[in-house]
């Protein structure tokens, strides 16, 4: 019998980590567009990183550094009570992390693909500059933004080495979806392993092909 | 061009149209222009103006001009005359001044125009340009 | 009043440049920017606009002091209450005309000036369309409406008029003195064409290589005569002949090409290329209608 635990718990995470990314991502990008700091190849290089760096990299340093036995993780778990290895709080801030390019990116060259001459009209007609990010460049750029959050919620769906490295396999907790088909794999359980995989084959098809046919391949360039 | 200082002494106004009486010397003078003094501040009486025709609108004619309907008439004598196949170039002196002609050589042949004749010349109201 | 004196480093395509301006602008003045692309122009409209900072000197408008290095003032483009009309217009693709002109509008201000501008600008059909479907001539006229939205004190173009045909163009002219006048703006724009210099601005400053080489009234800048001749056009002489005491004139009027005699005295003082202005009284022309 399928166990849909995994699958609402992998949901739950994508849509949560896709929400913060966003509030996260959109002034960051806003940033990466328009500065003109020499700190910007660092800040790109660092938000780019989760690109090519195995996921197990990433997840590994996250479980040192959020394990209590060392100083940030101790601070953490003094200060607010917060252990976030082997949690979904822990899982959370992984995915954010990991999935973090690919709302940035397309976000950022939102942004840059925008006449900057609109910015400083917006500015000569007396607007503040959260005024025009809210009024002028954010719906200007809503393909950009529907691009990052598909692909980050689809990104962390399909995340396993992160999650695995900081959240273990804890059911109802950290077992998301990725998670349990490799586990009825390794209990040679090939027909749950399936319905799983067919599932999320599924739905992030349809997912994508929304995106595809909303934006007319727009997103091809973010995804080679 | 020939250019000719004068005076505005009077301006009558009907519609966009402005007729301008100037006084060159002792000549009286006449200009019209597409013009009010609305829309064009230096039509004022008494302002100092120059006045501009262009040499091919300068006709010339010899003895008594009483019956011809042009309003600008300066008499003068002609002082040199410069004949080519078929234009001529007369300079006229005047008490306001050079007065430049052309004219067909043509005319100046059948006229009998040679230098010391007194002459009219003569200028149509609508060709006479203003400037401040 | 306005008084710009502000020196600034460029880059340009031929190396380094200082630009270095200092004149003074007369209130309510139409004042056209003339010079070689490269000269400086563009960057003295975004410099006191505040798009740019520059790296010594002052701008004063009406006693307020807008940039000052020495006092290290320097308002954002947000506090200096000046309309700009872009090269590239500028319009916000997600909003209407009428969007655009709403976006304009200071806080507690009231939407009356839209309908006004509108008006005037007659953009009535065009109110309810997005900025794509417009022509070039429609988005400047947009653009320029929705920079007199907050009634600024000084309203720059940065070469309004030269992508337009000529039809289009004389009609945005006239929007613009219509405004310039009902508005007592003091108006600063880029042109290149002399012909639309003379007619509309009283002030010129004409650059090269970022200082000013002359400034003044048009024509005495031109060093023209005025008439009050009423069929006048700037040309270019193409081509000239001597014949006796005339001259032969060919010349090109925008893509027209006229010929003209000219008397001695005019003819001998000219040569081929020179930009010559040409001057009737408006009596003279015969009118054929073309079918």
């Amino acid at each position: 019998m399928i166990d849909w635990e995994p699958l609402i718990l992998t949901f739950k995470l994508a849509f949560i980590t896709t929400i913060l990314l966003l509030v996260i991502a959109i002034p960051l990008a806003y940033w990466l567009a328009y500065t003109k700091s020499k700190f910007k190849a660092i800040i790109e290089t660092l938000v780019s990183m989760p690109l090519v760096l195995p996921p197990t990299v990433i997840g590994f340093y996250l479980l040192v550094a959020f394990s209590p036995s060392n100083a940030f993780g101790n601070w953490l778990d003094e200060l607010f009570g917060l252990r976030l290895v082997f949690s979904f709080e822990g899982l959370i801030i992984g995915s954010i992390i990991y999935s973090l390019p690919f709302m940035v990116h397309p976000i950022q060259s939102g942004f840059s693909n925008l006449p900057k001459s609109l910015v400083e009209m917006s500015a000569i007609l007396g607007k503040s500059t959260s005024t025009t990010l809210f009024k002028v460049l954010l719906p200007n750029i809503r393909p950009s933004l529907l691009t990052g959050i598909v692909l980050a919620f689809a990104h962390t769906i399909g995340e396993f080495g992160v999650v695995l490295m900081i959240g273990g396999n804890i059911p109802g907790k950290t077992k998301v979806a990725s998670i349990a088909i490799y586990d009825e794999v390794e209990a040679l359980n090939y027909s749950l392993a399936n319905s799983y995989s067919l599932i999320l084959f599924g739905l992030t098809f349809c997912i994508l092909l929304i995106v595809y046919l909303i934006n007319g391949g727009y997103f091809k360039q973010f995804y080679k | 061009m020939n250019t000719l200082k004068g005076t505005i002494n009077s301006l009558t106004i009907s519609g966009n149209l402005t007729l301008i009486g100037i006084k060159v010397g002792h000549i009286n003078m006449s200009a019209i222009v597409i013009d009010t003094p609305k829309t064009a501040p230096y039509l004022t009486v008494e302002n100092s103006i120059s006045v501009i025709f262009k040499e091919t609108e300068v006709i010339l004619a010899k003895g008594n001009t009483d019956l011809i309907s042009m309003r600008n008439k300066i008499k003068g004598v002609i002082e040199k005359i410069i004949s080519e196949e078929l234009l001529s170039k007369i300079i006229i002196k005047s008490s306001v001044g050079n007065i430049t002609s052309i004219i067909t050589t043509n005319a100046v042949k059948q006229l009998e125009l040679k230098i010391g004749d007194e002459v009219t010349a003569m200028i149509k109201t609508n060709e006479i340009m203003l400037s401040e | 009043m306005i008084k710009i004196n502000i020196q600034k480093k460029l880059t340009s395509a031929k190396g380094e440049m200082l630009l270095n301006i200092d004149t003074s602008i007369e209130k309510g003045s139409l004042v056209t920017l003339y010079g070689k692309s490269g000269a400086g122009k563009t960057t003295i409209l975004r410099t006191l606009g505040g798009l740019l900072k520059p790296d010594n000197g002052k701008i004063i408008v009406d006693n307020t002091t807008w940039y000052n290095s020495e006092q290290s003032i320097n308002l954002k483009p947000q506090k200096r209450n000046v309309g700009f009309v872009f090269q590239d217009y500028a319009l916000f693709p997600n909003m209407t005309v009428k969007e655009n002109l709403e976006f304009a509008l200071e806080k507690k201000q009231s939407p009356k000036i839209i309908t006004e501008l509108i008006e005037l600008i007659e953009l009535g059909e065009l109110q309810n369309r997005k900025p794509e479907t417009l022509s070039g001539g429609q988005k400047q006229r947009v653009a320029l409406a929705r920079a007199l939205v907050k009634k600024p004190t000084i309203l720059m173009l940065d070469e309004p008029l030269s992508a337009l045909d000529y039809e289009i163009r004389f009609k945005l002219q006239q929007h613009i003195l219509q405004v310039h006048n009902e508005y007592n703006l003091t108006t600063i724009l880029i042109s290149h064409d002399i012909s639309e210099i003379l007619r509309m601005s009283n002030q010129l400053i004409e650059l090269d290589e970022g200082k000013i080489i002359r400034e003044g009234k048009p024509s005495e800048v031109f060093n023209i005569k005025e008439y009050n001749a009423k069929f006048q056009f700037t040309g270019t002489i193409i081509n000239i002949e001597k014949q006796g005491f005339i001259y032969i004139l060919m010349v090109r009027i925008g893509k027209d090409i006229v010929k003209i005699v000219a008397d001695e005295t005019e003819g001998k003082q000219l040569l081929i290329g020179d930009n010559i202005l040409i001057s009737a009284k408006a009596f003279n022309p015969i009118i054929n209608k073309i079918n």
